[in-house]
């Protein structure tokens, strides 16, 4: 049993629908890792696309399962990749699930997620907004000039993400296909947050009284949360 | 490079800034420009409406920090994205203003807020301009402390080159490194500013004339970034010129 077990489930069933409709490209990673790494600030006069604007919608979310449930390396795309979208403003969803063995749920977050924050490309301006699970990207004229793909993006998150400890998987999914397709991962992405708030108020709360939880809801329905509770309230007595 | 301007409160701090940004533009570097008076003028100056301030964004750091969900990571990765939202691009240059707290109260919090931004902002952009609120308060409370130049504006009164010489004691206090020059505005003459600028130690860098083309852009709230030609813009360019700074 994994934190995420309802989330991959749903995430999985989405992507199995995708693949029956013909929407779904899984990237060959093999051309993919030469992307130059760096910090860049794309300026609206500079930007060839944006993804996730404000004005669209825009979902990000990370979560992490065993070994057994992610493993390899996939980067997958529905909808238009960046060269091919035409420019301007088009929806956006990335979301990452890390397989592994992870001894402490909460330093496994942390780790992946700050991963993933440090993932920095040239030409390609990451902004994300954690509270509302969102991400507003730009690509610059240049980067697509020069044959920018979500698959550069794909390969060096997978790629950074591998390089952690104890971690043995990793997929990333990017949706830019419309509105409608961004926004039928929002159950799972919200039930995703539900967890890890719930992970991060046993951790930095340190409050074990169930009563008055707010998350009371999520421990009930993921058996993980509740051995994790568990553990924690052994240690601090 | 960046570039505070600030001097007594009414001395045209948000003109003389409204120009530099001009020049800046024309120049064809990217650069932020710092609306860091909470009255705003320099937005106005520029015609630029900010749909977010960094009072918007202070708040909404403060009810992430309340909600007491987000660990440090977090809320400076979450500071990237308001910032971002709440710049306003024109080009090459993109704009931030400060913004009016609507509570009582002092603006220490929106100061660290604006230094943060200045500093993780400013490194991104080849030149950076912020016009300062009026008086000493900012570079007292160290907001003004990555800045490369202060460039202090007065008119003739002794009270303002005596506040200008003041900003500069503290700036030198605060940000050692920083380098300060005087420009006289509103001058009838070179004479006439001259006398001014003999009132103080502080480097003399030119003045600015009486226009009536920037007397007319003022009365009639139109941006100037669209300031054609004319004697105030030059001297401005040129006292930029002389400290070194286009």
């Amino acid at each position: 049993m994994g934190l995420f077990d309802a989330q991959i489930n749903e995430l999985r069933a989405s992507i199995d629908a995708w693949q029956e409709a013909g929407r779904l490209v899984t990237f060959d990673l093999a051309g993919l890792r030469d992307w130059p790494r760096g910090e860049t600030l794309v300026l609206e006069e500079d930007c060839g696309l944006e993804l996730g604007n404000p004005s669209t919608a825009s979902i990000t979310f990370l979560m992490w399962a065993d070994p057994g449930v992610v493993d390899g390396r996939k980067v997958r795309l529905v909808g238009p990749d960046a060269g091919d979208a035409g420019g301007g403003t088009i929806p956006f969803a990335q979301v990452i699930v890390a397989g592994g063995e992870f001894a402490d749920e909460y330093e496994a977050f942390r780790d992946l997620r700050d991963t993933v924050y440090d993932v920095r490309l040239e030409g390609f301006m990451p902004r994300s907004l954690p509270s509302r699970q969102t991400t507003w990207c730009r690509v610059s004229n240049a980067a697509l000039a020069g044959g920018f793909s979500l698959g550069h993006l794909g390969a060096a998150l997978v790629d950074d993400i591998m390089e952690l400890d104890n971690v043995s998987g990793a997929e990333v999914l990017f949706v830019t296909g419309s509105v409608i397709e961004v926004n039928s991962l929002s159950g799972t992405a919200a039930g995703a947050r539900r967890v890890v708030d719930a992970l991060m108020k046993m951790y930095t709360e340190k409050n074990f009284d169930c009563t008055t939880c707010e998350y009371k809801d999520v421990c009930d329905s993921v058996m993980e949360l509740k051995d994790i509770r568990r553990k924690l309230a052994e240690e601090r007595t | 490079m960046i570039l505070a301007v600030s001097g007594k409160g009414g001395v045209g701090k948000t003109t003389i800034s409204a120009i530099a940004s001009k020049a800046l533009l024309e120049k064809g570097e990217r650069s932020l420009i710092v609306d860091a008076d909470p009255a705003g003028g320099l937005a106005m100056a520029l015609d630029i409406t900010p749909v977010k301030t960094l009072n918007d964004v202070r708040k909404e750091i403060i009810a992430e920090v309340k909600e007491g969900k987000r660990d440090e990571r977090d809320l400076a990765v979450s500071l990237d994205y308001l910032l971002a939202e709440a710049l306003t691009e024109r080009g090459p240059l993109a704009f931030l203003s400060i913004g009016r707290p609507e509570d009582a109260g002092c603006y220490c919090k929106v100061n660290v807020i604006l230094k943060d931004a200045i500093e993780g902002l400013a490194g991104q952009f080849a030149s950076t301009i912020v016009d300062a609120e009026a008086g000493i308060e900012q570079v007292n409370r160290q907001v003004l402390g990555p800045v490369d130049y202060v460039l202090l504006v007065s008119d003739t009164s002794a009270k303002g080159v005596k506040v200008a010489e003041t900003i500069r004691d503290v700036a030198k206090k605060f940000a050692p490194s920083a380098k300060c020059g005087l420009v006289i505005n509103r001058a009838r003459g070179a004479d006439d500013a001259l006398a001014a600028a003999s009132r103080t130690d502080v480097d003399y860098l030119g003045f600015v004339p009486e226009d009536p083309t920037v007397r007319e852009f003022d009365d009639e709230a139109r941006s100037f970034l669209e300031l054609p030609d004319c004697p105030a813009q030059d001297a401005i360019k040129a006292a930029l010129s002389t400290a070194g700074l286009i």
